[in-house]
């Protein structure tokens, strides 16, 4: 596929690139701890990816930064503002691409994309239109535009949700394993995507994923958590060879029929 | 379905709402706000009673219009009448309050009035009359026992007498033992009548020794003391008697007052005497009938009648009361 | 105890999403296309079982009144019981007890499933709050709505009863005395009071049912879960509610 965001680009992103800084987030479910003091900070434009395996609280730093989570100890800045806030949202565009797209399915695919600058009043219908098509052109999806998202295949999903981030013209953009449950083309497709709109926009970019091919393709920087704590913080080349065995074990695992896995964990 | 079509349902079912709301309003108030027809008339009424606001007006039973509201004005209760355009309500029309039914609604009944005379505009005051309710009844019979309680208690005083005025019963004491020779030799020809009906002889006889005979007669004199009983509410009026006898006014106070009275009653009894004597005699009319057997048969006849008589009393009584009230309350 | 704090919990959730809800009362107007499509649904669509509904209650209500009261020569009341009946009572709490069981399950399933495929997260992210976007048309639109349909359900309840009264044997009231019996017992305050219940009832079920819709957590199963819970509180609410509203009202 190849790439139309040269020939059609989008308008200019109002504001800069924001940074994101995690200061000793903890967080419970009752019981459950998912996060446990995490620290890091991701640098204005930076593509950071954070990954770990299922499980481990990826999803949940996630919903921290956009404030759909309350931390129950520590805080998530972003520009220097709280989170959980109230104005944070208002005060700094940020747009998340969810796991399975959370498409509005009772809306299609170009209602979808023009909720927000609707809702927002940004711009005539007009005007509206002509931002929606060219979010859909960028990412291939003009046909799909009166579809309904129940009509679409995966890969088209998370194409549509990308698109309805774009239209945000966000400062701060989140990606909830946006290559999971994908062929392996699409996934490329969907990381040159994520690295084309920051090297366009410099749009600073969090991806949570655990899609080794996409971390050392296109990440600036890769945290990686386990049960809930960051046990990497560091450039992709580092991960060729990692120290900590359970890192290794995660980036590099191998398939040893004579000692499976599932036999020690039972034990 | 595209978005037109959508709201045009939805707004022609809100219409529909609306329209339906509307009619609704219009025919539970009669459309009391949204046009004022007719013109107004004012019934004053000492009480209203049950009636409230939407009540019907009713002409010769026919409804002319509805009570418009209800309020105090001074010491009475008014009730503005709406009154249909087109009827012409005369100024002589008389407005009562009258119960539908035991657990009806109220409504304003007018009469029709004189046809010629002059017809009430808007705002005028109606003629008003007060119609008894249920309560007003009750205190009336209320009221009613207690003068029958001082009508009673008054002819026992009268009767009795006190210490100052001789009472009728120590003057017909009097009386009687001024004239008790008189008395004695009447009796005596009593007696021979007496022994004259003990040997079974003549109609009071038979009458009194037929076993059956008496047995009507007691039955009778046991409904003739339930008859009493009723009659007993007739006492109110001999309280105006007793009072005449008092004042001396008519025959029984004559009789019991006036000396010469006392003399003609000597004159009577010295007449008893001679009839008595006749009768023992069987002369006379009397004597016919104590010694004819066919008069017996036309009396126990008669018994029979007041018989039934006193078994109709006995129904009707009751009855008749029953119905007064009812034609009250319904 | 844990019953309770849960009641009291989802009480004070419909109570801040209520508060929610009008903090942005004044973005009404521009989302008119949602009001409407929201009374098409709560409205328009519910027209038909309330149509269907009321006329059998109104029947069954006459034909019962008129077995009993035949008895004692009280026929001619039936058109009386029946009106009052139907406008204060019957018409608001069927038209309710429709509207929580075809437009509030729909709606907490609806919410739910947003909620639980993350679509109301999303709506959060691009700073659009559910309580504008979702709840507000809809509690409006059920304001709207709920007089439409009470005074349909009333009267098609009234007519109900007047066919029975007609057509059954032993009952034969003509239409025009069954009529003025309902009328001469009744005011326009009646039915007002019965409409004024119905917008109340609506306006609780919407409530309840757009709360529940939004606060489920978990995966597909939980949308059965909160609609059933959404339904079985509306119904409870609508029942305690109408005990202390016609208190209030009498």
């Amino acid at each position: 596929m190849t790439c139309p965001l040269h020939r059609n680009p989008i308008t200019a992103v109002e504001g800069p690139a924001v940074g994101v800084s995690i200061e000793h987030l903890s967080k419970n479910f009752g019981r459950l701890q998912a996060l446990r003091d995490v620290s890091f900070a991701v640098e204005p434009g930076e593509i950071f990816v954070l990954m770990g395996p299922s499980g481990s609280g990826k999803s949940v730093l996630l919903k921290h930064i956009v404030g759909l989570e309350a931390p129950s100890d520590g805080r998530v800045l972003i520009e220097g503002r709280d989170a959980t806030a109230e104005g944070t949202l208002e005060n700094v565009r940020i747009a998340m691409v969810f796991q399975a797209g959370a498409l509005f399915n009772s809306l299609s695919v170009y209602d979808n994309l023009a909720l927000y600058p609707r809702e927002h009043r940004l711009g005539t219908e007009a005007g509206i239109r002509e931002k929606v098509m060219r979010a859909l052109q960028i990412l291939s999806l003009e046909n799909t535009a009166h579809k309904f998202p129940s009509e679409l295949s995966g890969g088209m999903k998370k194409r549509v949700a990308i698109a309805r981030a774009l239209v945000m013209e966000p400062q701060l953009m989140l990606y909830d394993e946006p290559t999971s449950e994908l062929d392996p083309i699409m996934g490329a497709t969907i990381s040159e995507i994520i690295a084309t709109l920051r090297d366009e926009y410099h749009v600073t970019s969090v991806v949570v994923s655990h899609d080794r091919e996409l971390a050392l393709g296109i990440a600036d920087r890769v945290g990686i958590l386990m049960d809930g704590s960051l046990v990497f913080l560091g450039a992709p080349a580092e991960l060729h060879a990692p120290e900590d065995p359970r890192i290794a074990n995660f980036f590099h695992p191998k398939i040893d029929l004579k000692n499976p896995r599932f036999k020690s964990l039972e034990a | 379905m595209n978005t037109a079509q959508q709201s045009a349902r939805v707004g022609l079912f809100f219409l529909l709402g609306l329209a339906l709301t509307w009619v609704t309003w219009e025919t539970l108030s009669d459309g009391k706000l949204f046009k004022k027809n007719g013109y107004s008339l004012i019934a004053g009424f000492e009480n209203l009673k049950e009636l409230k606001q939407g009540d019907e007006v009713r002409m010769a039973g026919v409804k002319i219009g509805a009570v418009e509201k209800t309020r105090l004005a001074g010491r009475r209760a008014e009730a503005v009448l709406r009154i249909d355009p087109n009827v012409r309500v005369a100024s002589d029309a008389t407005a009562s309050i009258v119960m539908a039914g035991l657990i009806g609604t109220n409504y304003i009944g007018l009469d029709l009035g004189t046809p010629g005379a002059p017809v009430l505009t808007d705002g005028a005051e109606l003629r008003t009359k007060v119609t008894p309710d249920l309560n007003a009844i009750m205190a009336d019979l209320g009221n009613l026992g207690q003068k029958l309680d001082g009508a009673l208690s008054s002819i026992t005083n009268s009767l009795s007498g006190d210490s100052k005025n001789p009472g009728f019963f120590q003057k017909l004491d009097r009386l009687v033992a001024d004239n008790s020779a008189k008395f004695d030799s009447t009796m005596t020809n009593l007696s021979a009548v007496t022994e004259k009906l003990n040997k079974g002889e003549g109609t009071l006889g038979r009458l009194i020794n037929d076993p059956s005979i008496h047995d009507q007669l007691v039955a009778t004199v046991v409904e003739i003391k339930g008859a009493a009983a009723e009659a007993k509410t007739f006492v109110a009026n001999a309280q105006a008697i007793v009072d005449q006898v008092k004042t001396g006014k008519g025959t029984l106070g004559a009789l019991i007052f006036d000396e010469t009275t006392g003399n003609d009653i000597k004159v009577v009894a010295a007449n008893l005497r001679d009839l008595s004597q006749k009768i023992a005699k069987g002369e006379g009319t009397l004597g016919k009938l104590l010694s004819d057997d066919s008069l017996y048969l036309g009396m126990q006849s008669t018994l029979k009648k007041a018989d039934r008589a006193i078994d109709g009393l006995g129904d009707t009584g009751p009855i008749t009361a029953v119905g007064v009230a009812a034609q009250v309350l319904f | 105890m844990n019953q309770l704090t849960s009641i009291l919990e989802g009480f004070g959730r419909a109570m801040l999403l209520l508060i929610e809800s009008g903090r942005h009362l004044g973005t009404l107007p521009r989302q008119r296309a949602r009001f409407i499509e929201q009374c098409y649904l709560i409205g328009y669509t519910t027209l038909p079982i309330v149509a269907i509904l009321c006329f059998f209650m109104g029947s069954v209500l006459a034909l019962q009144s008129g077995y009993s009261m035949e008895n004692f020569g009280a026929k001619q009341f039936i058109g009386s019981l029946v009106g009052l009946s139907f406008a204060r009572e019957l018409g608001p709490v069927i038209v309710a007890i429709l509207v929580a069981g075809r437009v509030g399950s729909a709606i907490t399933a609806e919410l739910a499933s947003m909620k639980v495929y993350q679509e109301i997260d999303a709506l959060v992210t691009m700073n659009i709050p559910p309580a504008r976007m979702l709840v507000l048309p809809r509690l409006a639109a059920v304001l709207v709505m709920m007089p439409v349909l009470t005074i349909i359900g009333i009267l098609i309840g009234w007519f109900g009863g007047a066919v029975v009264c007609t057509y059954v044997d032993f009952i034969s009231i003509e239409p025009e005395a069954y009529f003025a019996a309902l009328r001469s017992f009744m005011q326009f305050k009646d039915v007002g009071t019965g409409i004024l219940k119905a917008e109340i009832f609506g306006f609780v079920i919407v409530l309840i049912c757009c709360s529940i819709g939004l606060n489920t957590r978990g995966g597909p199963r939980e949308i059965g879960a909160s609609v059933t819970k959404a339904v079985v509180a509306s119904l409870i609410s609508i029942l305690v509610l109408d005990y202390f509203v016609t208190k209030a009202l009498l």
